[in-house]
């Protein structure tokens, strides 16, 4: 008797492992509804409208490959190219590809198509194909190359003439309504193996409340959360998964500070703004303020740029540029009025910039005097993220060899230009609802679903 | 202007007056009560909205009392109570709660006067509230009206404050409703009727501080928001209830009349934060006063042609026998003494017709005695002149005869040649006798004129020929004779014959009258449709009173004249239709002057007259 029920125990015991252990498995089949707030103007990747936002290069991410990628820790890993190497000084680059891919056109990706991909959206580069391999030359050396390759606007499109870009990756584009929705299906021919995933409907342009709402409701599986909703979100047991603090916030001045009293005033005001207030207030703990363009996990000497709020050396800086101009004139500070926390952004630097003596006026204006800006940090590489921004500013950094010290140098260089006043650094976060697995979150904030399943969703 | 055109007239003007004099009556007795009315509609709107604004601050004091008695806000006083400094967390409270409660404005303040949360500017928390002493006074009270500053503009709006009273440090919920086209349009407003809100938020009056609950713009080309100017500036500066017309257009039915309410703010010295204008379109008063004006208008229309067709029939009654009287009175001018005029009844007029009657039969009477009596004496004066006439030649024929007698008697040898002699005087008598005769004869028998077209001229001219031998006859003093003819004169429908026979008796008579010589002039012109010719001469001339006279039969100046001459020139001259005067000056001479209607018309005249005496 005892051993049967020792038996009967044992069965019932594996069989109740095996039905749990099958819950967890990944399996195929599903289709993931995502919301999200940007608006897709284009799925081209090479379409720089979008500003390489978080969005669009998650979703570059789900239709092409690009020749290599990084990992969980910035590392560079092969994607499309299978190996690649340097010569002559990072000067000339060669990727092999792999073999066997082919486009969602059916076509096979050559080193021609990938080359040709290539030189669409880099015209300063020499891009050729030799044989199975993809050649790069550029005229300085440049070490982090691969990583600019990692970047989703580099991704390898083929156009076959009919304005519609085709890619590689693990879905394809099925069906495209601008600015509203997006819908893809799986690609059964991923050269990485297909996706569990059966297809993904992305709906645009919803609001930060909505999209909360719809995952509350369950008509999403994934989405967008802001940072100022972050805490909440927390507290309301929301699946919420955020990036490394890979955005930063700032304000960016129209022109570069060319008089004494011009960098007087903006120090005045960079003084006069509480970070500390907005970052525990606005944004409920979240996110880090900041003096530095890059964070401090990606630089590693962020800490040597202090985000002082100090109203008495504001309005001293100030006093001294009053000196100097008589009369300070009232300048414009443009925000997206699309965008919650911008607006609240812009009405709080005001009113610290008002308590220093200096007087703003927010406006939707494009015409504005400075601008608040979201800069995405896109690459694991602090390089590009610093010469990406330095783009930005309209102010273009020399190529050097890519040390911390110059990288630290160039960094203090762009700042003493006073053009850009940086406030906070934000994490990309999404919630998503309790069936989806498998989410991964990339170094660059972008989301990945090629290994995402969903949980008890029939097909 | 005829009698019954005056009468109509009178009636109409009667009528018109009476009927303008009513309409103006009316007028005047609705114009009191139609503004009446309209203050009244105005004074219940006013009533609407200050109940209006009750009813909303008593909605806006319950729902921020609800917020202060919610869970969250309690749990908020009470975490805050524990730890002052943590007010992160609550940053979108405010937001939630205004969403939640439909309120436009809300703010947690703490006990020190700092913002926690704010709805209507989020970026303003950790920053003090202006006027928290103020509301933090307010709490627990009615709701009052506050300037809300916003991040670039304030508003107005209706506050409630309620304070969260738990531990020693108590948070105020200010929350409210802002005064905005929305809320204005609340009271649901009765046709014509408008409201308007002045925000009162700059030193002088600005368009755009203009609130209009029922336009999609406040000020347009057709109703300038400056139109407000002077009635917002007077309440601006008396702070009270004032009321002006607001003219739109030339057209005074476009017109409204605006109730000006200052709206004042709480504190011991309340602030003028906004002005409640309430306008009432003065169109239904001014249509319905036109309308009594065209109505009165139709009225008196139709009531005067009414009166003229009334008055018409009512005159033409009236003025018949007026008229009537009129028509007898000129026949009885014109010579027909036998008009009777018919005018029944026994008013004046029938008794003015009698006597006008009466009158006519009397003058009747008198002409015939008067007739009588001329013919009488025409008769005693033919008597006498036949008497006379006949005498000169008797009494030679009786001393003739007697002659002859004596002759025969006395010597019978000279018998013979005495009665030769006798014999031609007696014959010579008897033919004067004849001639005497033939004269009256020729005069009672005087023709009618057959007319035709002559030449004045060529009479005239024929007459001085005819006597030309005479003027310069031996045995006496030459007449010079002239012609003064107008030439080209239009011949005249007359008898030549007898014309040339009655200006030959005139040049006679002139002749008899230059005894010594002297100057006939023969003239002839036009004038006036009419040829005029003048026979002057220039002897011893007439007295008035030998004018007056000259013409009438057997009258006569001269020694030897029978007194027929001129009247047969008269009664030849009145049978072609003209006329005949004297002129004339004791020893300057005399001037006869003959009017006879000349042209085409005389001439046809002329041809009908002849046709009807065929």
């Amino acid at each position: 008797m005892t051993r049967y029920v020792w038996r009967w125990l044992a069965v019932s015991s594996i069989w109740l492992m095996a039905a749990a252990s099958a819950e967890t498995r990944p399996h195929y089949g599903g289709v993931l509804r995502v919301m999200t707030h940007t608006v897709l103007a284009s799925l081209d990747p090479h379409d720089d409208s979008g500003l390489d936002s978080f969005h669009q290069c998650s979703v570059m991410m789900l239709m092409y490959d690009t020749l290599v990628t990084t990992d969980a820790s910035g590392r560079i890993q092969p994607s499309l190219a299978s190996s690649w190497q340097s010569q002559n000084g990072n000067r000339r680059w060669q990727f092999r590809l792999r073999h066997g891919i082919k486009f969602d056109d059916d076509t096979p990706l050559t080193a021609e198509g990938a080359a040709a991909s290539l030189r669409f959206g880099n015209s300063d580069w020499s891009v050729s194909a030799d044989g199975d391999s993809v050649v790069i030359e550029v005229k300085d050396g440049d070490p982090e190359l691969p990583a600019e390759l990692a970047l989703p606007r580099n991704a390898i499109a083929k156009r076959n003439g009919d304005g519609r870009p085709y890619g590689t990756g693990p879905f394809r584009a099925m069906e495209w309504n601008p600015g509203k929705k997006l819908t893809f299906a799986a690609n059964d021919n991923y050269w990485a193996g297909r996706p569990f995933l059966d297809g993904v409907e992305i709906e645009m342009g919803k609001s930060f409340r909505d999209q909360l709402t719809a995952l509350d409701l369950g008509q999403a599986d994934l989405v967008e959360i802001a940072p100022e909703q972050l805490h909440r979100a927390s507290l309301e047991k929301h699946h919420v998964v955020s990036s490394r603090l890979v955005e930063l916030v700032a304000l960016l001045f129209a022109r570069e500070a060319t008089s004494v009293e011009e960098k007087n005033l903006r120090a005045a005001l960079s003084l006069s703004i509480d970070r500390g207030s907005i970052r525990s207030v606005l944004l409920q703990g979240e996110g880090q303020a900041t003096a530095s363009i890059l964070p401090n996990w990606l630089s590693g000497y962020g800490f040597a740029f202090p985000a002082d709020f100090d109203l008495a050396r504001a309005r001293a800086e100030l006093e001294q540029a009053r000196s100097a101009m008589h009369a300070i004139p009232s300048r414009t500070i443009q925000y997206d009025a699309s965008d919650p926390l911008a607006r609240v952004l812009a009405e709080r630097v005001t009113l610290n910039a008002k308590d220093a003596g200096f007087s703003l006026q927010p406006t939707v204006s494009a015409s504005a005097d400075l601008r608040i800006v979201r800069i995405p940090l896109v690459s694991a590489d602090p390089w590009i993220d610093l010469t990406y921004t330095a783009l930005l500013m309209g102010s273009p950094l020399p190529r050097t060899s890519g040390s911390v010290e110059e990288m630290y140098a160039a960094e203090q260089t762009l700042l003493q230009t006073q053009q850009l006043i940086p406030l906070l650094q934000l994490p990309v976060s999404y919630g998503s609802s309790g069936n989806l697995n498998g989410l991964e979150i990339r170094l660059d904030g972008t989301v990945s679903l090629a290994s995402a399943w969903l949980e008890g969703r029939k097909p | 202007m005829m009698f019954r055109r005056k009468l109509l007239t009178v009636f109409a003007l009667t009528v018109f007056v009476s009927v303008a004099a009513v309409a103006g009556l009316v007028l005047a007795v609705t114009r009191p009560a139609f503004e009446s009315m309209e203050d009244q509609r105005t004074a219940a709107l006013v009533s609407q909205f200050q109940r209006a604004f009750k009813e909303q601050g008593a909605e806006i004091a319950r729902r921020v009392e609800n917020i202060a008695n919610s869970e969250a806000a309690i749990r908020m006083t009470t975490a805050l109570n524990a730890n002052p400094g943590d007010t992160a967390g609550y940053f979108e409270l405010a937001q939630s709660f205004a969403e939640s409660h439909q309120l436009d404005f809300l703010e947690f303040v703490n006990d020190r006067g700092v913002i926690i949360s704010s709805a209507q500017w989020p970026a303003k928390f950790g920053y003090p509230d202006n006027a928290f002493e103020t509301l933090s006074a307010a709490s627990g009270q009615d709701a009052f009206l506050k300037n809300e500053d916003l991040q670039d503009a304030s508003a107005l709006g209706l506050f409630a404050v309620r304070a969260v009273g738990i531990g020693d440090h108590p948070i105020y919920v200010i929350g409210g409703r802002r005064l905005d086209k929305t809320f204005l349009s609340t009271p649901d407003l009765p046709a014509g009727m408008r409201v308007l809100l002045y925000q009162n938020q700059a030193e002088h009056f600005s368009p755009e501080l203009l609130l209009d609950a029922g336009a999609g713009k406040t000020s347009d080309s057709t109703r300038p928001a400056e139109k407000f100017e002077s009635l917002i500036d007077a309440v601006r500066q008396y702070r009270q209830e004032m009321a002006a017309v607001v003219r739109w257009s030339p057209d005074q039915a476009d017109d409204e009349i605006f109730h000006a309410i200052p709206l004042m703010g709480a504190g011991k010295n309340p602030a003028l934060l906004a002005i409640l204008l309430i306008g009432n379109s003065r169109r239904p008063y001014v249509e319905l006063k036109r309308s009594i004006r065209n109505s009165a208008l139709l009225v008196g229309g139709a009531g005067i042609v009414l009166a003229i067709l009334l008055s018409s029939w009512a005159a033409a009654r009236v003025t018949r026998p007026v008229e009537q009287l009129a028509a007898a009175a000129r026949d009885v001018a014109a010579g027909n003494w036998n008009t009777v005029v018919d005018v029944p009844g026994n008013d004046e007029i029938a008794e003015l017709a009698n006597s006008f009657n009466r009158m006519t039969t009397e003058l009747l009477t008198q002409k015939e005695r008067l007739v009588q009596a001329e013919r009488v004496a025409a008769w005693r004066e033919l008597a006498r002149r036949l008497a006379h006439e006949l005498k000169n030649p008797l009494f030679p024929l009786q001393l003739t005869v007697e002659n002859l007698l004596r002759a025969r008697m006395q010597s019978p040898e000279q018998f013979e040649e005495v009665f030769r002699e006798s014999s031609r005087t007696l014959l010579a008598e008897i033919s004067n006798l004849k001639t005497i005769i033939g004269r009256f004869s020729d005069f009672s028998k005087m023709p009618h004129p057959q007319l035709q077209a002559v030449e004045v001229n060529e009479i005239l001219r024929g007459v001085a020929q005819l006597f030309q031998a005479q003027f310069h006859a031996d045995g006496r003093e030459a007449i010079t004779c002239n012609l003064e003819l107008e030439e080209n004169l239009a011949p005249i429908a007359a008898d030549a014959e007898l014309l040339h026979r009655a200006i030959s008796n005139l040049v006679l008579n002139a002749m008899d009258a230059m005894p010594n010589g002297g100057t006939l002039t023969l003239r002839s012109r036009g004038h006036d449709g009419k040829t005029i010719m003048e026979i002057s001469d220039t002897g011893s001339g007439l007295t008035p009173e030998e004018c007056d006279r000259i013409f009438t039969p057997y009258y006569t100046s001269k020694q030897h004249g029978t007194g027929l001459g001129l009247a047969i020139v008269q009664s030849v001259v009145s049978d072609h239709g003209g006329t005949i005067n004297v002129r004339s000056q004791p020893g300057k001479g005399t001037t006869f002057i003959i009017e006879l209607r000349s042209g085409r018309e005389a001439l046809a005249n002329s041809a009908a007259m002849t046709s009807e005496n065929a």
